[in-house]
């Protein structure tokens, strides 16, 4: 069954993506290490983390991007193309957070025959607030046609 | 021991180009899966491929994340080979967080498809942190192509490098003695 797809004349700014919340346990950190292959121990040996200043392991980028990552290719369908995507790791999120990952139509317009929606995306937990802020570029089908990725 | 100079090691590794270098193996669907796993990803584009091949991409496509797109692009952590990048550049403090990152998207990565990738440094400062006032952050430009030697992506990363609290206050105390 085909998913949802939204078209760019149907989007409002203003509008909330979905989104979607992960626990962060000691098997999501196991998750992390084979799902992006970043086997540098700041991100599950707590002694190394410690050492190196920090109060825990906490999540690594290829894992922050993949979750802001889904959160637009959930909502953008099938059609759609994520651009471009910018995001930095302000806060961390580490085990026994509740990690919320959110985002927002911020502006819609057409550039070079695109049709294009803008989006904050973040991820955020009840210790620290947004912790992973970020935007996003995305091309999105229009009714009228002639639209495409890059 | 000699004082960090940022301005040299600026002039020296600021544009430096390292040799375009191929993927170990073929983008594959096992990676992928492993990928959306970590974060309950149930995409059908990445995971199914009778969908994928009835969708606008014709095949199983990689989630756009600059992170898996470096993966396949690289050699991978095993067996363990030296690929000259960032640490090839001076700092004060070896240990490393990831800070930002911007990945441009030119098309999809398809399983099947084989990717290079060329690499630069583009940008290097020093910038305090809570835990080290000497921090270096090094930014860095990667252009992954495909096998076809078309841009699929550009991602430009900031990294950090930092000492621990015990390297800066050993360096703290040298300085005073």
């Amino acid at each position: 069954m085909k998913r949802r797809q939204p078209y760019w004349e149907e989007v409002k700014v203003g509008e909330e993506l979905p989104g979607f919340s992960l626990q962060i346990n000691e098997r999501r950190m196991y998750l992390q290490a084979s799902g992006t292959q970043d086997w540098y121990p700041l991100h599950f040996d707590r002694d190394f983390a410690r050492q190196a200043g920090h109060p825990d392991i906490f999540m690594n980028t290829g894992f922050m991007q993949a979750a802001l990552v889904r959160v637009i290719t959930d909502w953008m369908g099938d059609e759609g193309f994520l651009k471009k995507l910018y995001f930095e790791m302000r806060r961390q999120q580490r085990p026994g957070d509740l990690m919320v990952c959110k985002g927002r139509v911020v502006a819609k317009y057409v550039q070079d025959g695109q049709h294009i929606v803008e989006c904050e995306v973040w991820a955020e937990n009840e210790r620290e607030g947004v912790t992973t802020p970020g935007r996003a570029w995305v091309v999105l089908p229009s009714r009228q046609g002639a639209d495409d990725t890059g | 021991m000699a004082r960090y100079d940022i301005e040299e090691v600026r002039r020296r590794f600021i544009g430096l180009e390292f040799a375009e270098s191929r993927g170990r193996y073929p983008v594959e669907h096992d990676p992928i899966r492993r990928h959306c796993h970590m974060v309950e990803d149930m995409n059908p584009l990445f995971l199914d491929p009778d969908y994928a091949r009835r969708s606008r991409w014709g095949a199983v496509i990689c989630p756009p994340s600059g992170w898996l797109a470096m993966y396949f692009a690289s050699l991978g952590p095993w067996p363990p080979v030296f690929e000259p990048l960032l640490p090839v550049v001076p700092t004060p403090g070896k240990r490393i967080v990831n800070m930002a990152q911007e990945v441009e998207w030119f098309d999809v990565i398809r399983v099947g498809d084989h990717l290079s990738v060329k690499r630069r440094i583009a940008d290097i400062y020093q910038k305090p942190i809570s835990i080290d006032p000497e921090a270096v952050w090094v930014v860095s430009e990667s252009i992954i192509r495909n096998q076809e030697g078309k841009v699929v992506c550009v991602v430009r990363n900031t990294l950090l490098f930092h000492r621990t609290p015990e390297e800066v206050a050993a360096a703290q105390e040298g300085k005073e003695a």
